[in-house]
C-alpha cells in the first residue's frame, strides 16, 4: 500500500487513542475498511474529508464508552480482589496489618521530621533573616553564636542592605515578684524593642512600635499575663526583679510557638541594660549577645559577609593587632538554626539534622520491609491467580491491561493499610508525644499536606509493592499455567530470597544500632565522673537579695540530722560551664589558653567527693586564698607541662580584674579530673577560684538513708532562713542524667522502630514459611512413611531461612559498624563496639526467624502422614 | 427483560438482515442507508456495546483484509435471549401501531 494512500493520521490516531477497549481496535479497522472503498470510488480527498468527518463526530461516543469500560472491569476487578482477600484471610491480614504498620511507623516519623523542619518558618520574613556568629582567635580558638553590642546597629548605619538589627540575651530562669507573690519564671530574657520588626509574635495587648523601647519595660506572652494578673488588664503593671529593678508591662505577645529555636515568657528592654551600664553595651570587646539582622529583598548575604572584615578592622583593628587575635562574623541563616547549629551553648536547645536524616532513614526501611512482604508473599502465592491470569488472557486480556488489574490491587491493600493506620496513629500519637516532648497531631488543617500526602504514600507504597507482582504475575503463559506448570520458578524464588536476606539485614542493623545506643547511655551513666552525684540535694538559684551568708547557711544547714556536707559554688556539674582565657606562667599574653572556671567555697570539693591530687584544699582561715590562690584540675597541669604544679602562676590582666594592674594568682592545690558536662564533650583545663560573691547555689550532701525526712528538714530550714523564697531544689544526680535526654530517645525511639521492623519482617516471614510448608506437605508425608523423624523435618523444613538469617548479618555486620562506628565519634568518652553486640544480634535474629518458621514446620512435622498424602 | 432503545433495535434488525456478513462497516452502512442519514462508528459501536452487555448479540473474530491496517473484523450474530428481544420488539410495534394506517396518516398531512 502506498504511504500517500494512507488515512490522514491525526483522526487516525484519536480514534486509535479514543477507542482502545475491546472493540475499539475492530472499529478503527472499519473506519480504514470504508475509507480505502470511498478512496476507489470517490478520490482520495473526499476520502480523507469523510475520514475526519467520522473522527470527529465519532470521538465524544468513543469516550464516554471508554469510561463505561472501565468502569466494568473495575468492577470486576475490584470483586477479583475482594474475593482474594476473602478467600485468603491470613495472607491478606500479614500482608494489610505488615503495610500498616509500617505506613504508620513512617507517617509518624514524617510528622515528627514535618515538625523540626517547621522550625521558624512561621516567621514572615523568616527567608531574610539571619543571625550573626563569630569565629574567634583570642589565644584560642572559640566560635559562638554570639557577637558584640554594638556591631548590629553599626551594620545597620554602615550597610543598606540591613534594614533592621535586634539582640537578645539568653533566655534564663529568674525569680520575680509581682504584688506580694513570688514566682520563678523561665526564659526570661533582654531584648531590643526591634525583635517585633524582625520576628513576628503577634501583639495582643500594646504597641509593637513603642514596646520595649524605654528602659525597664517588659513584654509578656499571653500565658504569663494570665498567671501574673489573671483576666485585669497587664499593661502598665508592675513586674520586679529580684535585684530590686522594676519593669513596666508595655506588650503582651501571644506565646511562642513551639517550633521556635528560641523562646521566652518575659522580655526586658535591652534599653535596661544600657541605663545600668552603658560602657559595657558600647564595648566591642564584649561577646554576649545574640544578634539578628534583617536583610532587605534580594539582598546577597554572602556578599555582605564579605564586607564584615573591613567593620571588625575599623573597630577593633588596633586592639585584634595588639593582642594578634582574630574576629571573624558570619551570617547564619534563620532556618537553619535549629537543624544546622551546633554551637556549644546556644540559646536554646537545638536539633540535629543528623537524627532528622537517621529517624528519616528508619521510616524508610521499615516501609520497605513491608513492601518486601507484600512482594514476597504476592509472588509466592502466584501459583493461586496464576489460573486466573491464564484465563483472563485466553479470553484476550492484554498484558498491560493484566499489569494495571494487579497494580490496582495493591494499591486497594495498600489504601486499606491506610485506614488501619490512620487508627493506629491516632491510638499510639499520645505516646509517641509523651516521649519526644512534643504536640505532633494528625490535625489535617494545621497540616494541609497530609490528605493529598497520605494519598501519595498509599498509591506510591501500592506501586511499589505491587509492581514486581504484578509484571510477574502477568507474564504467565496461559498454556502452560492453564495446563498446570507454573513458569519462572526458579528465578522467582531467588529473587524472594534476596528479598528476605535484604529485610533481615535492615532488622539486624537496626538490632545493633539499638543495643549500642543503650550501651553508650549505660556507659556514660555509670562511667565515673571523678564526683559523687548521688545523694546531692542542689539549691540553686541563690545569688541576689539573699538575705544571709552562704557561711551562716551552711552552718544551718550542716546542723540538721541527715546532712553530711554542704558547699557553695558558682554553678555545680551538670548545669552549663563558664569558659574564658587566662594566660599560665611560661605563656606570654597572647598565648592565653581557654580554660573553664568557677568559684568554690572550702567544702565544695569534699562535698562532692572530688579529691585533691597534689597540694591542698582552699582555707577559711588563710585570707590570701580568697584573692591570690587557685586550683587547677589535672587538665590543665597536663596540658601546662607542669610536673609540680604547685606554686605555679597565672597572670590576669588588669582588664580581666578591673584593677590597675596585673594580678597573679598561685596554685595552690590540683583537683582530680571531672565531668562538668556530658560525656560527648572532653574535660578541658579548669581553674577554681574562691570568690564568694560569685556563688550562686548551694551543694548538700545527705546521708542515703531516709532521703524524704532530711530534704523535709532542709525545706524546713529555707522557710526559716528565707521565707519569701519558694524552696528550690534538684537532685545532682538527675540533673546530670538530664544531659542524655537525647540519647534516651534516640534509644527509645530506635528500640520500639527497630521492634516494628523485626516484627514486620516476621509477619511476612511467618507467611513465607506457611505457604512453602503447606506446598510441601506431600512430601513431608511421603518422608514421614519412609522413616523421616519430626526433627529431621524441622530441621529441612528451617533449613532454607537459617541460611537466608546467616546471610542477612554478614551483609548487616559492615554497615552496622561504619554506622556506629561514625555515631560514636560524636562522643569524647565512648564505649566499645564490643563482637559480642554483633553476635548477640546474630543469636536474636536466629531465634526470632527459627521461632516464626517453626511454628508451620513444627506443625507439618507431628501431622499425621496419612492426612498430608491425601491433601490435594 | 431489558428495553432496546431505537438505535439499538436498528441495529439488531440489521444484523438479522445481514446473517454472516454483520460486521462494522457493513451494518454501518446498512443502518445509514436505511436511515438516510450517516451513522458514526462512534454511534455504532457505543450501541453495539450496549447490545453486548445485554447480552442480545456475541461476537467473533473474523479475518483481517490488509486494508484494515491489522484489525481483524468483528462479527455480530445475535444471540437467542436477542431473538427474543427482536421479536418483543416486532410485538410492540405492532400493538403501537395497530389502528393506524399510512393512508390516515398521509390524509392529516
Amino acid at each position: 500500500m502506498k504511504r500517500k494512500n494512507f488515512p490522514p493520521r491525526i483522526p487516525y490516531w484519536l480514534i486509535e487513542f479514543a477507542a482502545w477497549y475491546d472493540d475499539g481496535f475492530a472499529a478503527l479497522g472499519d473506519v480504514c475498511e470504508e475509507y480505502y472503498e470511498i478512496m476507489e470510488s470517490r478520490g482520495r480527498t473526499s476520502a480523507k474529508l469523510w475520514f475526519w468527518k467520522q473522527c470527529l463526530r465519532t470521538f465524544p461516543f468513543f469516550i464516554s464508552d471508554f469510561i463505561l469500560w472501565r468502569t466494568i472491569m473495575f468492577k470486576n476487578y475490584l470483586k477479583i480482589a475482594l474475593r482474594n482477600v476473602k478467600k485468603q484471610k491470613g495472607y491478606a491480614f500479614i500482608n494489610i496489618a505488615g503495610l500498616a504498620i509500617g505506613m504508620a511507623a513512617c507517617i509518624m516519623i514524617l510528622l515528627w521530621v514535618h515538625d523540626e523542619m517547621s522550625y521558624d518558618t512561621y516567621h514572615e520574613n523568616a527567608d531574610r533573616i539571619y543571625r550573626l556568629t563569630i569565629d574567634a582567635n583570642l589565644g584560642s580558638q572559640m566560635a559562638a553564636p554570639v557577637s558584640m553590642p554594638p556591631v548590629g546597629q553599626a551594620m545597620v548605619q554602615e550597610y543598606p542592605e540591613v534594614l533592621q538589627s535586634a539582640r537578645l540575651t539568653r533566655p534564663a530562669r529568674y525569680p520575680v515578684v509581682v504584688g506580694d507573690q513570688e514566682y520563678f519564671e523561665e526564659y526570661v530574657a533582654f531584648a531590643d524593642g526591634s525583635v517585633f520588626d524582625i520576628f513576628s509574635f503577634p501583639f495582643i495587648e500594646g504597641d509593637p512600635k513603642t514596646a520595649l523601647q524605654t528602659a525597664y519595660s517588659a513584654v509578656i506572652t499571653e500565658d504569663v499575663a494570665k498567671k501574673y494578673f489573671g483576666s485585669g488588664d497587664p499593661i502598665g503593671k508592675v513586674i520586679e526583679f529580684s535585684e530590686g529593678t522594676k519593669y513596666a508591662v508595655t506588650g503582651v505577645v501571644k506565646n511562642v510557638p513551639h517550633n521556635s529555636h528560641f523562646t521566652f515568657n518575659i522580655l526586658r528592654s535591652m534599653e535596661t541594660r544600657y541605663a545600668e551600664n552603658r560602657q559595657l553595651m558600647e564595648n566591642w570587646m564584649n561577646v554576649s549577645l545574640f544578634t539578628y539582622l534583617l536583610l532587605a529583598e534580594g539582598a546577597d548575604p554572602k556578599g555582605l559577609e564579605e564586607k564584615l572584615p573591613d567593620l571588625v578592622d575599623k573597630n577593633l583593628g588596633a586592639i585584634l593587632k595588639s593582642i594578634g587575635g582574630s574576629i571573624v562574623l558570619q551570617l547564619q541563616p534563620l532556618k537553619k538554626i535549629h537543624l544546622y547549629s551546633d554551637f556549644i551553648a546556644d540559646i536554646g536547645a537545638q536539633g540535629d539534622i543528623l537524627y532528622v536524616y537517621l529517624f528519616s532513614g528508619i521510616a524508610l526501611f521499615v516501609l520497605i520491609i513491608a513492601c518486601i512482604n507484600f512482594v514476597n508473599l504476592s509472588t509466592a502465592r502466584s501459583s493461586v491467580r496464576a489460573q486466573e491470569v491464564g484465563m483472563r488472557k485466553t479470553l484476550g486480556a492484554v498484558r498491560h491491561r493484566l499489569v494495571g488489574q494487579f497494580l490496582g490491587e495493591s494499591v486497594l491493600y495498600s489504601l486499606f493499610s491506610l485506614i488501619l493506620a490512620i487508627g493506629l496513629i491516632l491510638l499510639a500519637i499520645p505516646w509517641f508525644n509523651a516521649f519526644l516532648g512534643r504536640n505532633l497531631s494528625l490535625n489535617i488543617f494545621e497540616v494541609p499536606w497530609l490528605v493529598p500526602g497520605f494519598l501519595g504514600l498509599a498509591v506510591l507504597v501500592g506501586v511499589s509493592a505491587g509492581c514486581y507482582p504484578a509484571f510477574f504475575l502477568s507474564s504467565f503463559q496461559p498454556v502452560r499455567v492453564l495446563r498446570g506448570k507454573q513458569s519462572a520458578r526458579t528465578q522467582n524464588i531467588r529473587f524472594r530470597r534476596i528479598l528476605v536476606v535484604l529485610q533481615f539485614a535492615i532488622s539486624i542493623v537496626l538490632i545493633i544500632g539499638t543495643m549500642m545506643v543503650y550501651k553508650q547511655l549505660v556507659y556514660m551513666k555509670s562511667k565515673a565522673l571523678g564526683f559523687d552525684k548521688e545523694h546531692v540535694v542542689v539549691l540553686p538559684g541563690l545569688r541576689d537579695t539573699m538575705p544571709t551568708s552562704y557561711q551562716t547557711m551552711r552552718n544551718e544547714f550542716i546542723g540538721l540530722p541527715g546532712v553530711i556536707n554542704a558547699g557553695a559554688s558558682s554553678m555545680v556539674p551538670g548545669r552549663g560551664i563558664t569558659r574564658s582565657v587566662f594566660q599560665p606562667e611560661g605563656y606570654s599574653q597572647d598565648q592565653s589558653q581557654p580554660m573553664d572556671y568557677r568559684s568554690i567555697d572550702p567544702h565544695f570539693l569534699p562535698t562532692l567527693g572530688i579529691a585533691i591530687v597534689a597540694g591542698r584544699n582552699f582555707s577559711e582561715d588563710l585570707a590570701t586564698d580568697r584573692d591570690e590562690s587557685v586550683i587547677i584540675n589535672e587538665t590543665a597541669a597536663f596540658q601546662f607541662g607542669w610536673q609540680d604544679p604547685i606554686g605555679k602562676q597565672f597572670i590576669l590582666s588588669p582588664d580581666q580584674t578591673d584593677g590597675e594592674e596585673e594580678t597573679r594568682l598561685n596554685v595552690i592545690g590540683v583537683a582530680m579530673d571531672f565531668h562538668s558536662m556530658s560525656l560527648r564533650e572532653k574535660i578541658e583545663p579548669m581553674i577554681l577560684f574562691y570568690d564568694p560573691e560569685d556563688y550562686s547555689t548551694m551543694a548538700i550532701r545527705i546521708a542515703p538513708s531516709d532521703v524524704p525526712k532530711t530534704l523535709d528538714l532542709i525545706r524546713g530550714k529555707w522557710k526559716q532562713l528565707w521565707p519569701q523564697r519558694p524552696f528550690e531544689y534538684f537532685f545532682l544526680d538527675d540533673v546530670f542524667d538530664s544531659q542524655y535526654r537525647a540519647e534516651e530517645q534516640i534509644g527509645n525511639l530506635t528500640l520500639r522502630f527497630s521492634l516494628l521492623a523485626i516484627f514486620i519482617g516476621c509477619l511476612g516471614l511467618f507467611g513465607m514459611a506457611s505457604y512453602t510448608t503447606e506446598q510441601r506437605t506431600k512430601e513431608v508425608g511421603i518422608r514421614k512413611v519412609l522413616g523421616a523423624s519430626a526433627g529431621n523435618i524441622v530441621r529441612m523444613l528451617s533449613r532454607e531461612y537459617i541460611v537466608l538469617v546467616a546471610v542477612g548479618n554478614l551483609i548487616a555486620w559492615p554497615a552496622a559498624y561504619f554506622l556506629m562506628k561514625t555515631w560514636l565519634d560524636n562522643y569524647a568518652y565512648r564505649t566499645s563496639l564490643a563482637p559480642w553486640v554483633f553476635i548477640a544480634a546474630a543469636f536474636l535474629s536466629l531465634a526470632v526467624a527459627l521461632l516464626t518458621v517453626s511454628y508451620k514446620s513444627i506443625k507439618a512435622a507431628l501431622s499425621d502422614p496419612a492426612d498430608s498424602l491425601r491433601y490435594e | 427483560m431489558k428495553d432496546l432503545t431505537k438505535i439499538e433495535e436498528m441495529l439488531l434488525v440489521a444484523i438479522w438482515h445481514l446473517g454472516e456478513k454483520a460486521y462494522g462497516v457493513k451494518i454501518r452502512q446498512y443502518v445509514s442507508a436505511v436511515v438516510g442519514k450517516e451513522l458514526t462508528y462512534g454511534h455504532l459501536y457505543s450501541a453495539l456495546n450496549q447490545l453486548v452487555i445485554k447480552k442480545y448479540v456475541t461476537k467473533s473474530v473474523g479475518q483481517t483484509p490488509a486494508k484494515r491496517m491489522g484489525r481483524p473484523r468483528i462479527f455480530y450474530s445475535i444471540s437467542p435471549a436477542g431473538v427474543h428481544a427482536l421479536k418483543a420488539a416486532l410485538e410492540l410495534n405492532e400493538k403501537l401501531w395497530s389502528g393506524i394506517s399510512r393512508l390516515a396518516l398521509e390524509k392529516k398531512k
